[in-house]
């Protein structure tokens, strides 16, 4: 019997438990250890006048101060080579390093910070993606996908709904912060103990920055308190701090972040700020979409060019766009680089078109469940992505139909219509929207991974590869997929702590795609020895059975035994396989390699295939809403998923239910709320506020169709990011409840939406029921950044005349394409539009709607 | 005079001098016992990954100590090491049975409770504390039987995870066997602790360091005697406020006074004053012990409480620490207000009383003399005929601050309103009772227009500011919506369409 599928405990779950699985701020300090820590710009923006450490270096304990003028090399980054670690002249970021401080205890480390003398000219900075439009101030250049002809499919349409939907970043808040212990080595070596996604970036960056080669610097990761995307490219800053501090002074150096400082001065998910204009036909169906997204990119590139790029192949979602024209731009802001965090910009893109099936549904008068299963992928026909990518195995419909059965969703919603017209208390949501994700990095190059298998000689394994464990389970993944090869027992096999000493040149620890990667490698090698083995169990059973000859394909490995199949008495443990093999001096260990198959990617066309699969899925939401407070309830989840088959269903589900509550977080509670000087107010869970144990769904339906992913290992699906994006249901489930109050206006709601922000949209309609003016909160600007609003609106091409309103806001929404051929959505004009006699939603509801408002 | 801290950390003792006692126990533990199993995340309470069991002599709810050790569950990077002597502590350690993983722990595996495993320690210990409360309570030693949903919900909204949405920690905490599991006082008896606790304790604590004291009194009048001798005193109850200031914001006072030998303090009981019941809360009672008591008392203060911090907080924190912080949010006081409570505080010169209208003069100003400390609160609880409601709203139910509250108490005469009072917090400086709103609906029908009409007004006289935690704007439609909202849910015929 296989191991496969079934529901072993994580690896390290025992020592969890416990308290003994060990975190880098765990590991005992060494007698000579420094503590690190650095001194950062107290602006968002500003220029170095002058900096005199003279004082800071006299305070007893402090142990050296560096600059950038101690590193090799200042300048680093991932995709593009634009960011200065130590501040130079010209900070673009609050908490940008600009000293580090290396000292013998926390309290000369406070004192040293104390005593910098930093003169600092105060710099004016970009800290809205409105002020870096105005600016033009962009990361890298505008990227595109495009498809069929956009300009024709709005001159034919039957309506168009434009908008702006603005969209909230996220801190990780993995509960481990960022963290790295440096020992130094000899000559100039160095071992580095990184909470890293991507031992390989760390390992490159330091030796970059420090003047190193790569094969003089170690990295080793046992397990992470978390990642998310955070320490994909994060945990390479106070790497190098303390591998500075590690080189210079020859003694063991340790960085920890405090939750705030990390909180404050790391990359969170990108916010977005995406405008669109959507073409649909009175059934609606999409004809043609038109979308500008952009991504705020922060003070410099990190990863942003790839997570813009995940936005754009992701503007679809589920849904099939016939004609469309995406161009994404990532803006320079003067806030800590964005950076990956858990869907990669996938959810950005994604959210974006769920938004517009919610407003083409009210515009229509049409149930949205209804008008998403119209514009859902087909199996056989509309099945090719706006990238040209064909869908093979589509299971999109088959969800959707079943999930729709399973969760009652049209009883329900004439349950929530009777509530809403009720109530004079409450207001109830509902939405179900889809998940199609697609699984492969975008970059070619990094869908490789290597993995080292090491027997010994009582039959058991230890396997070292790239993958790095957060908590995600896939140590556990690996270590199955590897007792399955040989048919041991998994408490036979460990997964090491990886380390660039046995896995070289790895790819990040991301893109979901970790047990891909690096489960086939690992099952590469032990391919390559079974084929080994099995020539020496052959002989063995050749020479112990008269008259079969040695045939190494017949021979089986099953539960802990080998033996050839055509004569399956005579068995073999794997340890005594494992003792001949040796003494017939064959190789015990192996390195196996594997590389995705059959995928790329050209951005100067914005076509090809980039993803090996897709992992699909869907789910419905029902939310409940205090109308006096705005407080909000998420009553009742139900998620269906295809994630192949799994390895192992528990961990899997750990997955999902995780994944759906850190995406509900960011789209309900999490607030990142700044002030005007660009610094976090947020910056500790007394304020940031996460999902609490009371916030999971009472009822949580989580389930998994039954699917066999034939391209990938052992027909299994990636799930690590994707379920994050089926928490969309509840934001527009809130977002349904709101057009219930909203009258003749596609309702519209800014992420996250929060209790403030329900309210306020709560308050807004019922001020214009009662035909009073409504003022943006916060009405004064004040101590608090401003947040840039979302909005809508719709209009009919089949009418007649096309009277012009333009946007309560009267601000510009500039669309990339200039329309022909009617006056609608003309290039850089304000909005146009009917004035609402075209809605469609029957004068029933509308009435409803109103007297349900109070 | 004592000059160390007797501890106890997992049954063996610890003695712990000046040198090593101005510190929370996380890094006591962390970074002197090198025990590493206890994390710390955010150093300030919000997160429980610090959590930690600790024993102390018994002080249920009016009781003086007894003669075993009581276990609750809190923060251990808010308390200090000289708020724990004669203590016992039992880390994650400290919870195998027999060096195998107890039934929480094992719970927790074969549910994948646990991911990334940073949160995990804080889980399996609040988890083992609500094991140890149920199988004393229900009797399960022998039997088979569960902590139910709402049990394992409610002992774990002061540990956050990131990585589980918490589905499988549920799954894990409702799967604990409570007829196998053993209670902490099995684990470890006491006996050897209490007496030496007991012989410890009569013996008053004073740690000097630098320029620094910390001071345990075991009396009123020597508690007196110090806070008018020294200059710069800083009173510790719980130090669910005190410690975090100490964590976060720089604060390093001179002199620290714990209240934690202070007799007499632990009392809780209604008192039937001229025929109106009046809830007597001693300066120790915690949070936890009075959200017991007004479960079936007073439900509607239980609903505030309830959802006050977490119980890691509750079981530190105490109702005189909350009036005594003055913090304009606090989310006892609007209660207080609301039932025009009296502090008692004790100084050199003796016992008096201050009505709770006039304890603030200003933000984080109290009416309290150098000499004086808070000892009682005096609680009148509502008559059945009035209408009370109590509101909290903050960004998440659980474990957070409020953005605003409101409290509001209406005597009906017929339909007319007869008595009302309605304060406010979150939009000044101080809690706030609003006169203009009560005079507006003074002898007003209990009506929706009235109260739409006293929300106008609200809206008028508050001045909310626009902070962290929510816009001046949102805060000013908060208060004008609250009357209704307290319209519906107190009018009789609207009642069927308050939901849930
Ligand atoms: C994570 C977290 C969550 C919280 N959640 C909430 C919440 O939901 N609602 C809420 O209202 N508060 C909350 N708080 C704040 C805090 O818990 C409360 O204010 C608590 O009641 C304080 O009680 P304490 O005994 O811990 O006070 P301490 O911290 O010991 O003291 C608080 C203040 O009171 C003074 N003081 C203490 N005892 C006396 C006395 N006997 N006489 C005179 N002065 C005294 C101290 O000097 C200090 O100034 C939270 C705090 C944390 C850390
Ligand atoms: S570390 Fe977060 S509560 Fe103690
Ligand atoms: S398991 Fe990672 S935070 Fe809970």
């Amino acid at each position: 019997m296989s191991i496969i599928g079934k529901n072993i405990p994580h690896d390290s779950a025992p020592g969890h438990v416990s308290g003994e699985s060990v975190y880098i701020d765990d590991i005992a300090p060494s007698r000579n250890e420094l503590l690190v820590d650095y001194f950062g710009s107290p602006f968002a923006h500003g220029r170095i006048k002058s900096l005199d450490l003279s004082d800071a270096l006299k305070v007893p304990g402090v142990a050296a101060l560096y600059t950038y003028k101690d590193l090799h090399h200042n300048v680093f980054g991932p995709i593009t080579q634009d960011e200065i670690l130590l501040v130079e002249d010209v900070a673009e970021f609050i908490g940008q390093p600009i000293v580090v401080i290396a000292a013998e205890s926390r309290a000369a480390i406070k004192a040293a910070k104390a005593a910098i003398k930093l003169d600092m000219e105060e710099l004016k900075p970009v800290l809205t993606v409105a002020g870096a439009i105005a600016a033009g101030q962009y990361l890298d250049k505008t990227y595109k996908i495009e498809r069929g002809n956009v300009a024709a499919a709005f001159a034919s349409a039957d309506h168009i709904i434009e908008g702006r939907f603005v969209i909230a970043g996220a801190d990780h808040f993995y509960l481990e912060s960022q963290a790295c212990l440096v020992y130094p080595g000899e000559y100039n070596q160095l071992t580095i103990h990184s909470s890293t996604q991507n031992p390989s970036e760390v390992q490159h960056v330091v030796a970059h920055l420090l003047g190193l080669q790569l094969n003089e610097v170690v990295c080793l990761i046992k397990r992470m308190g978390g990642g998310f995307g955070g320490k994909e490219c994060q945990a390479t800053h106070p790497a190098v701090m303390a591998a500075l501090v590690a080189l210079k002074t020859k003694r063991p150096a340790r960085i920890v972040y405090t939750k705030d400082d990390d909180m404050k001065y790391t990359g969170k998910r990108h916010p977005y700020q995406n405008d669109y204009k959507v073409a649909f036909d009175s059934e609606g169906v999409i004809t043609a979409l038109e979308a500008s997204l952009y991504a705020d990119g922060g003070a410099y590139n990190d990863l942003s060019t790839a997570v813009l790029g995940r936005s754009l192949t992701h503007i679809d979602n589920a849904y099939y766009l016939p004609n469309l024209l995406a161009v994404g731009k990532i803006c320079k802001t003067n806030f800590p680089p964005n950076t990956a965090f858990r869907g990669f910009g996938g959810p950005q893109g994604a959210i974006t078109i769920e938004n517009i099936m919610e407003e083409i549904a009210v515009y229509l008068g049409q149930d949205a469940y209804e008008v998403r299963r119209k514009n859902c992928y087909g199996v056989s026909d509309r099945n090719v992505t706006h990238y040209g990518q064909l869908l093979v195995n589509n299971t999109l419909p088959q969800i959707f139909d079943e999930l729709s059965q399973s969760c009652n969703y049209a009883e329900r919603v004439t349950a929530v219509k009777k509530f809403n017209a009720e109530s004079k208390t409450h207001l109830k949501g509902l939405s179900f929207t889809g998940l199609k994700f697609g699984i492969s990095f975008t970059n070619k190059f990094l869908n490789q991974a290597n993995a080292l298998v090491n027997i010994y000689l009582d039959g058991t394994i230890q396997v070292s590869t790239g993958a790095t464990e957060m908590g995600q389970g896939v140590n556990t993944n690996i270590k199955m997929l590897v007792a399955d090869e040989f048919a041991i027992a998994p408490e036979h096999v460990i997964v090491m702590t990886t380390s660039t000493e046995k896995n070289n040149n790895t790819s990040a620890t991301a893109a979901s795609s970790a047990t891909d990667l690096n489960g086939s490698a690992a099952v590469n090698a032990c391919l390559k020895i079974k084929e080994r083995l099995n020539v020496v169990a052959s002989n063995y059973f050749a020479g112990r059975e008269i008259g079969i000859g040695a045939y190494s394909d017949s021979i089986v490995y099953e539960g802990g035994f080998v033996f050839d199949e055509r004569r399956p008495h005579v068995k073999l443990t794997f340890p005594e396989l494992v003792n001949l093999a040796y003494r017939e001096r064959v190789s015990l260990g192996e390195r196996g390699h594997y590389i995705t198959p059959s995928i790329g990617f050209d951005w100067s066309v914005g076509q090809g295939s980039p993803f090996l699969y897709f992992t699909n899925g869907a789910s419905c939401s029902e939310v409940l809403i205090d109308r006096f407070t705005g407080e909000l309830k998420v009553e009742r989840v139900d998620i269906l998923m295809d994630i192949g088959k799994s390895i192992n269903p528990g961990l899997n589900r750990g997955q999902i239910t995780g994944a759906f509550i850190q995406g509900m977080g960011w789209l309900t509670t999490e607030d990142l709320r700044y002030a005007a000087s660009g610094a976090l107010l947020s910056y500790s869970p007394t304020t940031y506020k996460i999902p609490n144990i009371y916030d999971t769904p009472p009822v949580f339906n989580v389930d998994t169709i039954d699917n066999d992913c034939t391209v990938n290992v052992k027909g299994s699906k990636a799930v690590g990011e994707p379920p994050l994006l089926l928490a969309f249901s509840v934001f527009f489930a809130v977002k349904n409840a709101l057009s219930y109050v909203s009258g003749k206006e596609i309702a519209t709601l800014v992420t996250p939406a929060s209790g403030e922000e329900i309210l306020s949209r709560l308050t807004e309609y019922k001020l214009k029921a009662a035909g009073l003016p409504f003022t943006p909160w916060p009405a004064e600007a004040g101590s608090v950044l401003q947040r840039a609003m979302s909005r809508a609106k719709g209009y009919s091409l089949i009418q007649d005349s096309v009277s012009a309103a333009t946007l309560a806001e009267g601000d510009t929404i500039k669309i990339p394409v200039t329309v022909n051929g009617n006056g609608a959505g003309n290039g850089e004009e304000p909005l146009n539009g009917t004035n609402g006699s075209a809605l469609k939603a029957s004068e029933d509801e509308q009435e409803l709607a109103t007297e349900a408002a109070i | 005079m004592r000059d160390y801290i007797l501890l106890y950390v997992n049954g063996r003792e610890q003695r712990i001098s000046a040198a090593q006692a101005f510190q929370p126990a996380s890094d006591y533990l962390r970074l002197d016992l090198g025990q590493c199993g206890t994390k710390v995340v955010c150093a300030e309470g919000d997160c429980g990954a610090c959590s930690v069991m600790v024993g102390r002599l018994a002080t249920e709810a009016g009781l003086e100590p007894g003669n075993e050790l009581t276990y609750v569950p809190i923060n251990s990077c808010i308390q200090y090491l000289y708020q724990l002597d004669c203590t016992h502590l039992i880390t994650v350690e400290g919870l195998k049975f027999d060096g195998q993983l107890n039934p929480v722990q094992q719970s927790m595996v074969d549910s994948n409770g646990a991911q990334c495993g940073y949160c995990t320690p804080g889980f399996v210990v609040a988890m083992c504390g609500l094991a140890n409360d149920l199988q004393s309570q229900q009797q399960c030693q022998g039997k088979t039987c569960y902590p139910s949903e709402k049990q394992v919900k409610d002992s774990l909204t002061g540990n956050l995870c990131r990585c589980t949405g918490y589905e499988a920690i549920i799954n894990a905490g409702m799967a604990v066997d409570l007829g196998r599991y053993k209670s902490f006082s099995e684990l470890y008896p006491d006996k050897e602790m209490v007496a030496n606790f007991k012989a410890h304790a009569q013996n008053e604590l004073m740690l000097k360091l630098g320029g620094r004291t910390a001071f345990n009194p075991t009396s009123l009048s020597s508690a007196c005697k110090f806070l008018n001798e020294q200059e710069k005193v800083v009173i510790v109850s719980g130090g669910t406020d005190v410690s975090v200031n100490m964590n976060k914001r720089d604060l390093v006072p001179a002199n620290v006074m714990s209240t934690a030998a202070l007799p007499g303090l632990s009392e809780l009981k209604v008192l039937d004053e001229s025929g109106r019941k009046v809830l007597s809360v001693g300066a120790k009672v915690t949070l936890r012990q009075l959200e017991n008591l007004m479960k079936d008392l007073v439900p509607e203060f239980h609903k505030i409480l309830w959802v006050y911090g977490s119980p890691q907080i509750r079981h530190a924190g105490t109702l005189a620490g909350n009036i005594a912080n003055g913090s304009p949010i606090a989310d006892s006081t609007p209660f207080l207000f609301l039932m025009e409570a009296e502090i008692e505080v004790t100084g050199c010169g003796g016992v008096r009383k201050i009505p709770m209208a006039e304890f603030y003069k200003g933000y984080k100003q109290l009416s309290l003399h150098k000499d004086e400390l808070i000892t009682r609160i005096l609680l009148p609880l509502p008559h059945a005929n009035e209408l009370v409601k109590l509101y909290k709203i903050s960004r998440r139910q659980h474990l957070d601050i409020s953005a605003f509250t409101a409290a509001i108490r209406i005597s009906l005469k017929g339909n007319i309103i007869e008595r009302a009072f309605v304060v406010f917090g979150g939009v000044g400086p101080v809690v706030m009772r609003c006169a203009a709103v009560e005079a507006a609906l003074l002898g007003t029908t209990h009506e929706l227009v009235t109260y739409e009409a006293a929300g106008k007004i609200a809206k008028e006289v508050i001045t909310p500011i626009t902070d962290v935690r929510g816009s001046r704007d949102f805060r000013l439609a908060l208060a004008e919506n609250i009357l209704s909202k307290f319209y519906f849910e107190t009018a009789s015929n609207e009642r069927e369409f308050a939901c849930r």
